[in-house]
């Protein structure tokens, strides 16, 4: 028993297993989230990082703004002063105050945006010590407002803050520090110009200090726009990701398909070779039994061969013997002898002749069906007409009728097919010969595209319920005394026919003739 | 002295020894025959050895063979015949029962001069014997006449 093909080795690749795609599908949807949640992370510090810069960007401009109200207004408006064509107790908001200037053109500015389809900024200057109470910080930028007066390193302050369900990034800086200059105004009330001493009652926004940064300016921008890209952003990401997962399961899985495949065939492809094998070895054992079989018919045949030698000279010696010392007696003994005696004499001689015969036609049986076939085409027609020839020469006084068909031809031993004809020619014509004239016909038909051949005779005939006993050795159908012969030729006969592959067959009636038929394989 | 004109028939059978016999002496064929009954003696014989030692080596006119002999077949003996320088033309004729291509065919390979085979028949028999022995001693010319 051949080993079966997986024993000892494991599979090529292991069976498809529902716990194991329920590993792989969560350890995908593992690495999917977690891919997920860092790209979300990583666009939205990029995403508020880029809004921070904007806001940045706004805070600038407006500190430029505060800076050209400072630096580049308000000397003008003192030179203005100084030559009289302004009076010194002027003071107007909307020409001295920068924080007042920034926020009416930062209204402006969510207006511009608004118009362009974009969300309003929120911008505020909160002061812990406020003239205008719209300026006022609240505890938060207060709380801010200290911490940017204590770390002066501190350059500005963010983050996400939510309103309402919506988020905004908060970023703050801090507002200019107090200079000498600013005292002008914020320093003591009474040094201040008479119409903003009138304008702003109480102590807010004066009796400040040089250095102190006395404000802070902050900026709340809407980041739904942003999220939205986090969210596109992270969505699309994580859809690449999960195709490439839904990819790398599908090729697992494919590559799983095709390694199972695989196993298949290799497993059916052993079985296949197991097959062949032993389909091999079967034809090995018969190929050996043939062997031994055709060495045990070739000794059989050497046997035979040795016993047919022996036959012929064992048999035929004591044969030769009676016969001469028969003849011997006739010749030496002979007038001492009476006509009965010399008649037994004579009956002895006759058998040991006829015995003679008979194992000629024997020693003739065995040889004819021993031996290589030589098949080759022969002229069947010619044969037989050769052979007729020579049987009408032999009895020139018999009258016969001899039909040939022309053009008879086969594919048989040349040597064998001869022995056929001769045989049967012979039997026809010894079984015609009581008849008036002898019809003698050979002839061919096609039946199921085998030739068979057929020869017919009008003689003596036999009665068909013998029929099986036509081909047997030594049964004859006839008495000694009608037909002579040893009853070997139709043996003979039909032992050439079957080691041609052929089939012999007889018809007849007795004293209406027979029909032989043949065929050749 | 060895004989004269002679002739040496092989022939284990003694049935066919006393027919041969007969048959050449009712030919009227003259000469002395020396019989040899199985394919040993004829060499013996025939080469002067084991009881014929000393015989001389006067070779016998021609040699009557059996093909199926006990000790050294018939075969054997012509072949040993022939390869000795002495006998080596030494007409032989196989005589046997045997009408087998094999035999035949062995037999002239070895250089037989002749095979006749026994017929069964005394008759006919008894005339291949005279036709032989008219041939070959009185008529043939053989190699050292």
């Amino acid at each position: 028993m051949p080993a079966s093909p997986t024993e000892g080795q494991p599979p090529l690749f292991p069976p498809l297993q529902g716990r194991h795609l329920i590993r792989t599908l969560s350890i995908a949807l593992l690495v999917s989230a977690l891919a997920g949640l860092i790209m979300f992370y990583i666009t939205r510090a990029y995403v508020i990082f880029q809004a921070e810069r904007n806001v940045e960007n706004l805070l600038l401009s407006h500190r430029a703004i505060h800076l050209y109200v400072q630096r580049d207004m308000h000397p003008a408006l003192y030179r203005y002063q100084a030559k009289g064509e302004l009076s010194k107790d002027f003071y107007a908001p909307e020409l001295f105050s920068s924080s007042y200037i920034v926020r009416v053109q930062h209204v402006f500015y969510n207006q511009a945006r608004l118009k362009a389809g974009l969300p309003e900024v929120y911008y505020k200057l909160a002061a812990d010590n406020p003239r205008n109470p719209v300026n006022r910080a609240d505890p938060q930028e207060e709380e801010l407002i200290r911490r940017f007066n204590q770390d002066r390193s501190l350059t500005h302050y963010s983050r996400v803050v939510e309103e309402n369900g919506k988020r905004y990034l908060f970023y703050a800086v801090p507002f200019l520090a107090n200079e000498k200059r600013c005292l002008k105004c914020h320093g003591r009330r009474e040094d201040a110009p008479r119409q903003l001493q009138e304008r702003y009652p109480g102590q807010g926004g004066f009796n400040e200090t040089v250095g102190r940064i006395r404000a802070i300016e902050s900026i709340k921008a809407p980041l739904a726009e942003e999220y939205r890209v986090v969210t596109v952003v992270t969505g699309a990401l994580l859809a690449g990701v999960l195709t490439i997962v839904g990819l790398f399961i599908f090729s697992r899985s494919l590559h799983r398909t095709v390694g199972e495949r695989t196993e298949e065939l290799v497993i059916e492809n052993q079985g296949r070779l197991r097959v062949e094998e032993e389909l091999r070895q079967l034809n090995q054992e018969l190929e050996k039994r043939v062997a031994g079989r055709t060495a045990q018919l070739e000794a059989a045949n050497q046997e035979l061969d040795s016993f047919a030698y022996s036959v012929s000279h064992d048999l035929r010696a004591p044969l030769r013997g009676i016969n001469g010392f028969g003849a011997a007696l006739l010749e030496d003994y002979g007038p001492a002898l009476d006509e009965q005696a010399r008649m037994y004499v004579e009956r002895i001689q006759a058998g040991c002749v006829q015995m003679g015969e008979l194992i000629d036609d024997l020693l003739k049986m065995s040889r004819l069906s021993r031996g290589e076939i030589n098949r080759q085409p022969v002229d069947l027609s010619r044969l037989a007409a050769g052979i007729m020839a020579e049987l009408q020469n032999a009895a020139p006084e018999r009258r016969a009728k001899v039909s040939i068909e022309e053009g008879l031809r086969a594919d048989a031993d040349p040597v064998l097919i001869r022995a056929v004809l001769e045989n049967l020619l012979g039997n026809a014509w010894k079984f015609t010969a009581q008849v008036e004239e002898a019809a003698i016909s050979l002839g061919k038909t096609e039946e199921n595209g085998v030739a068979t051949y057929h020869l017919r005779d009008n003689g003596a005939g036999f009665d068909m319920r013998h029929a099986d006993k036509l081909f047997a050795v030594f049964q004859r159908l006839h008495s000694p005394g009608e037909f002579e012969g040893t009853g070997i030729g139709l043996a003979t006969v039909q032992r050439i026919i079957h080691r041609h592959g052929g089939r012999i067959w007889a018809q007849a009636a007795p004293g209406q003739g027979a029909s032989f038929f043949f065929t050749l394989g | 002295m060895g004989k004269k004109r002679h002739l040496l028939l092989v022939e284990d059978n003694p049935d066919d020894e006393l027919l041969t016999i007969r048959a050449l002496k009712k030919k009227n064929v003259l000469n002395e025959i020396v019989v040899a009954r199985d394919g040993q003696e004829a060499l013996d014989y025939l080469f002067g050895e084991g009881r014929h030692a000393g015989r001389g080596r006067t070779p016998p006119e021609i040699v009557l063979l059996d093909l199926n002999l006990p000790k050294v077949s018939g075969l054997e003996v012509l072949r040993q015949i022939r390869a000795n320088p002495a006998t080596r033309l030494l007409p032989v004729i196989i005589l046997t029962t045997s009408d087998e291509e094999s035999d035949r065919m062995g037999s002239y390979a070895r250089g037989a001069n002749s095979y006749i085979r026994k017929p069964v028949d005394f008759g006919q028999f008894g005339e291949a014997i005279e036709q032989l022995g008219l041939y070959w001693l009185v008529l043939n010319r053989g190699p050292k006449d």
